[in-house]
């Protein structure tokens, strides 16, 4: 079956509407990046690491249309005996995807010790780390941005899913925007885009000077419910199901994609 | 110990391609052979605890071997979760080793004690924890790090110097023989039962000594049997009631006295030998144990 981004984000939310689940809004704004990244950006070598593992859903179904998580897997999402809870176990895909995910901040130190493990063995291929924006909160966060910096850590690309909402609170209003002159000061490259244009995320990407000696930061612009006109930029998003017209709603938007 | 674990390591591991050790910016006079000798796998990572855990994490997984190392409590308590998510989870091939474990770093104060770092990782299944009493007993410890690769957790103390010739290392070695009391010490505190030959000869004849290195702690038949012979029986650790060697032996003996780390009785500081004293964990208080038990 030959996947779109309209079938992916119509099979997102028939997942979502059935378990009767939250964290839509989260997995909504950060789809496409994950879409950038494993049919755009990823090759052989790379690793990817989602650290906001609240958006597992949204991994669980990218990986399913890439062929990598089966169907019959993804049928088993939320049901008692799944092995897909609702935030990334560890080990659940050999070799994809070593770590848990859920508790916020540990992904960019896992990586960053991925991406320095490569260069220490001369081996190639970029660790890709996702965080989200409310994320940046954790001080670990930020113990490892000075680490991969200090290290040189060329080989890992952050992307941030800066949706501007966190769990209870606008991130301007709980612990400040997370900002570009914040990494920068902490010696990485920075570049911003849109996250939700894929093509505008990969041509960032594809910036990224290879003679560089430091860890670059990708701030993806995005909106927490995004195609769900009464979820986005909303903190029910984080929490709330879908409603059945909620949903076909949502259906009919995401056809036009 | 750092010292004698510096040199193990040396001998150990750090030749091995594969190894890395990560420092959370500690180390002087003891870790500068094993940077000179690892040049970049030695990496100074920081005041940063959360994250050397993680990376280290994220290096095992690509194939590494990582030591992470810093004061004991700083590098056990402040970072559960990481060891939990990140190297527990994975059964990743990591170890953390903890200088100063018990009241080892003395007057510094109590925020550089580890009390508790036994009982987290005993929650935690997968997880051996090493306590060498001697110096000697570093090296095999590290070799059987190397051959399980597992999370292992590796707690330093203070060894005292010792004039018998050690019997070969295992997890729980007779020291001597005796039938009056039967005595399980863990780690370093071996040195104060030691001690109360010197103190009461005539009690100490009667002991019959048994010194613990590692947890969880599975007692050997022959333990067991002179426990249950003296049916006197006294497990000395430094370190607080729940979780230690106290919890683990509670399962295998029927009764026994516990001597433990009660933490700040006095609300006063001092060296580590005024905190097992006032805890009763030092010579005299041991022996003033052993007295009441033998009555």
């Amino acid at each position: 079956m030959k996947y779109t981004r309209s079938t992916i984000y119509r099979d997102f939310l028939s997942l979502v509407y059935t378990r009767k689940i939250g964290h839509i809004g989260s997995c909504l704004s950060v789809l496409d990046i994950l879409l950038a990244i494993y049919f755009h950006l990823k090759k052989r070598g790379d690793r990817v690491l989602l650290s906001k593992g609240h958006a597992a859903p949204a991994l669980y179904i990218v990986l399913a249309a890439n062929g990598v998580l089966s169907k019959q897997l993804l049928a088993t999402f939320h049901a008692n005996g799944t092995t897909l809870p609702m935030h990334i176990p560890h080990a659940f895909i050999k070799n994809e995807i070593p770590f848990a995910s859920g508790s916020l901040g540990h992904g960019l130190s896992l990586s960053a010790g991925m991406a320095h493990a490569n260069k220490l063995q001369k081996r190639k291929g970029n660790i890709y780390c996702i965080m989200s924006d409310g994320e940046c909160n954790e001080g670990q966060v930020w113990e490892a941005a000075a680490y991969a910096a200090q290290n040189a850590l060329n080989n890992l690309i952050v992307f941030i899913d800066v949706n501007h909402i966190q769990a209870f609170g606008k991130t301007k209003d709980v612990l400040g925007e997370v900002t570009a002159e914040k990494w920068y000061a902490f010696g990485w490259n920075t570049y911003e885009c849109n996250g939700h244009s894929i093509k505008d995320i990969v041509k960032t990407t594809q910036k990224i000077k290879s003679s560089s000696d430091k860890p670059t930061v990708i701030l993806c612009d995005t909106i927490k419910g995004f195609n769900l006109s009464f979820f986005e930029n909303t903190i029910e998003s984080h929490y709330l199901p879908l409603t059945e017209k909620q949903y076909l709603q949502g259906l009919k938007k995401v056809k036009s994609l | 110990m750092k010292q004698p674990f510096a040199a193990a390591y040396i001998s150990v591991f750090a030749k091995e391609k594969k190894s890395v050790f990560l420092t959370g910016d500690l180390g002087f006079m003891a870790l500068e052979e094993i940077r000179s000798i690892m040049k970049e796998r030695f990496i100074n990572a920081g005041v940063a605890e959360q994250n050397m855990i993680s990376v280290s994490a994220g290096m095992a997984e690509m194939g590494l071997v990582p030591f992470v190392y810093s004061i004991a409590p700083f590098i056990t308590l402040k970072t559960v979760e990481q060891v939990r998510n990140d190297v527990g989870f994975t059964q990743l091939p990591v170890t953390i080793v903890g200088n100063g474990g018990g009241y080892g770093y003395g007057i510094m104060g109590p925020t550089h004690h580890a009390l508790e770092d036994l009982a987290l990782y005993s929650s935690l299944s997968y997880m051996t924890s090493y306590v060498p009493a001697f110096d000697e007993d570093i090296f095999p410890q590290l070799a059987i790090i190397k051959n399980e690769k597992k999370p292992s957790y590796l707690r330093l103390g203070l060894a005292k110097n010792h004039r018998f010739s050690l019997p070969k290392y295992t997890a729980v070695r007779h020291l001597k023989k005796g039938s009056g009391a039967t005595v399980f010490a863990l780690g370093p505190l071996i040195h104060e039962v030691l001690g109360v030959q010197v103190v009461d000869n005539n009690l100490y004849k009667k002991l019959d000594i048994w010194c613990v290195s590692e947890l969880p702690a599975r007692l050997p038949k022959q333990a067991l049997i002179s426990a249950r012979k003296t049916n006197r029986i006294l497990v000395i650790e430094e370190h607080a009631q729940i979780g230690g060697l106290g919890s683990h032996l509670a399962r295998q003996l029927p009764h026994f006295t516990h001597l433990y780390a009660k933490g700040y009785q006095s609300k006063t500081y001092g060296n580590q030998q005024f905190h097992l004293n006032e805890n009763g964990l030092d010579t005299a208080g041991i022996h003033k144990s052993l007295h009441n038990l033998l009555k």
